[in-house]
């Protein structure tokens, strides 16, 4: 059960389930799997689409959602996030498909001035944790937008 | 909010089956960090149920337990009792949402005619094992790859942040107040304080205390938040026409549920994100028992955060969705004066966090009238499970 790497709690960029995503998040793409066959968004990853066993093609986005909601963390849980309390950890509805929820940071804003269901947009951010040091993984995380079309 | 045929469904479970009930119930002490083993603290509730039902571990040909933990399963049953005798066995059953369907799998066995008495144990130390980070709740999730990934990197870990970010879209949709989550947990304080056996005993807490407390992650407050404990407890069950000749007053098991999101086990993709399974596992429960919601005299439920309680509640059709801010002020939950006495032991919050186990015996301790906060005439006891994307119902009630 314990947790052996020991870059954790940065994400594990080799993970083949999920490297696609942090692949995109370096080269500024946010990236979503979606089923060849439906067009279904599929989050999280799977092996194939659980509608229709389709494959899944790992399809850039927007970038655009809504803040679903958030968490003012006051108290650290790891060690990791001892020196980053408090945060804001959120979930953000896609534009394309609000069912696709991403765990996210929403950065460049105070908590007292988030509003539910506003419009966010993606940045990419290096993620660093000083229990990790010289490590980093780009990873997406969202601003506050403004609507579009 | 998604429709509900969209986003779950409830497991078919046969309401034909001849009646059981629960006829013994163990507990162990609860306690904050013991030093014991969850095998030892299984042991001992196992021997208090099957003693208080009147039987010996020789009787016992069924048990149940949770094979996500399993530490108290057939073979620490054996190697405790020095028995050997063959037993009908099933990893499924044990604390959490599966505290309430244990009995419907005992049901079926004794139907079978595979067993008589079947044992239902669930142990826990996480209390000692947090010393030694070797266990507990948040190291059970941060095990999974999905989680470590896109979750955890995030912040978005452990427990307190998922149900926290519920309770906040709960506020959003609902308009739910910090002072209506508080009477939650005033209530859960006050029957601990009347609880000799509860961790919180003797620490009384009101309204402004809850405002008062510290955010773990704003708006979800420590004192909205479970313990962690050591403790465990069992309970034995045996058709209903045995039961008749026990010792102690049968608690019948009068309609069992099971409800599944099919949103998956991820707290942060529940479509109905402020919903429980409860809305598919309790309407079965109450049709299995010919009762509604209106002839409860005792809920209990799997309350690891205040705003779990508050969506079973709705869900479980005590009150319209979205108004159980509302429903729980004041006295509602109060076992002496409310309109749904609510669990009446103190639950996670202040009894102790033994997973479920123990709202289940409150609820045949109701049953019996021996609860320490009793609920005059108590006729129907409820417990609602819970464990994310799985919910299940247990009505019992009295031999009718
Ligand atoms: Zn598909």
């Amino acid at each position: 059960m314990a947790i052996k790497r020991d870059d954790f709690p940065l994400p594990d960029v080799d993970d083949p389930l999920t490297a696609p995503f942090f692949a995109g998040a370096a080269q500024d793409e946010l990236l979503i799997p979606r089923c060849e066959s439906c067009g279904e968004y599929v989050w999280y990853p799977q092996a194939t689409c659980p509608h229709d066993g389709g494959a899944l093609v790992w399809t850039p986005v927007s970038g655009r959602g809504t803040l679903f909601t958030w968490a003012v963390v006051q108290r650290a849980f790891l060690p990791a996030f001892e020196d980053q309390v408090p945060f804001v950890t959120a979930l953000v509805a896609l534009e394309e498909d609000p069912a696709v929820r991403l765990c996210t940071y929403v950065v460049d804003t105070a908590p007292e001035h988030l509003v539910a269901d506003s419009p966010v947009e993606v940045t990419f951010r290096p993620l660093e944790f000083t229990t990790v040091p010289g490590r980093s993984v780009m990873v997406p995380m969202f601003v506050p937008g403004s609507a579009q079309p | 909010m998604p429709d509900t045929a969209d986003w779950g469904h409830a497991t078919e479970l046969d309401a034909g089956l001849a009646p059981v009930a629960i006829t013994g119930i163990g507990e162990t002490a609860y306690t904050k960090a013991s030093g014991r083993t969850a095998r030892e603290i299984g042991a001992e509730a196992a021997q208090r149920a099957i003693a208080d039902a009147g039987l010996t571990p020789a009787d016992i040909d069924g048990i149940t337990w949770s094979g996500a933990f399993a530490d108290f399963d057939v073979d620490a049953f054996h190697e405790h009792f020095g028995t050997s005798h063959e037993m009908w066995t099933s990893p499924w059953g044990g604390g959490m949402a599966w505290a309430a369907t244990a009995p419907y799998l005992a049901a079926q066995a004794i139907n079978d005619g595979k067993a008589r008495h079947v044992l239902n144990v669930f142990p826990v130390a996480w209390a000692t094992q947090r010393a030694s980070m070797t266990g507990g709740p948040g190291e059970v999730h941060a095990a999974q790859s999905l989680k470590q990934n896109l979750e955890v990197p995030f912040g978005w870990f452990p427990q307190p942040v998922y149900f926290d970010s519920i309770m906040r879209r709960q506020m959003i949709e609902f308009g739910t107040l910090p002072e209506q989550f508080g009477a939650i947990a005033v209530a859960c304080r006050r029957h601990a304080n009347l609880h000799p056996d509860a961790v919180m005993h003797g620490r009384p807490m009101t309204i402004d205390d809850y405002v008062a407390a510290p955010f773990l992650a704003d708006p979800l407050r420590l004192l909205d938040s479970c313990l962690i404990s050591d403790g465990g407890a069992a309970y034995v069950t045996t058709s209903v026409e045995r039961a008749r000749d026990m010792p102690n007053t049968p608690a019948v098991v009068a309609g069992v549920g099971e409800g599944y999101s099919s949103s998956g086990g991820h707290w942060a993709l529940q479509r109905a994100f402020t919903s429980t399974p409860q809305v598919f596992s309790a309407p079965g429960a109450f049709a299995m028992a010919g009762l509604s919601p209106a002839d409860v005299d005792v809920l209990t439920v799997y309350d690891p955060f205040t705003v779990v309680s508050l969506m079973q509640i709705e869900d479980m059709g005590f009150c319209p969705k979205g108004e159980a801010g509302r429903f729980v002020e004041g006295d509602t939950l109060f076992h002496d004066a409310g309109k749904l006495p609510f669990n009446t032991h103190g639950g996670l919050l202040s009894h102790a966090y033994v997973l479920g186990i123990a709202h289940v015996v409150e609820c045949v301790k109701q049953l019996r009238g021996v609860a320490p906060a009793q609920v005059p005439d108590c006729q129907v006891a409820v417990y609602g499970g819970y464990t994310g994307h799985m919910a299940s119902t247990l009505v019992l009630t009295k031999d009718r």
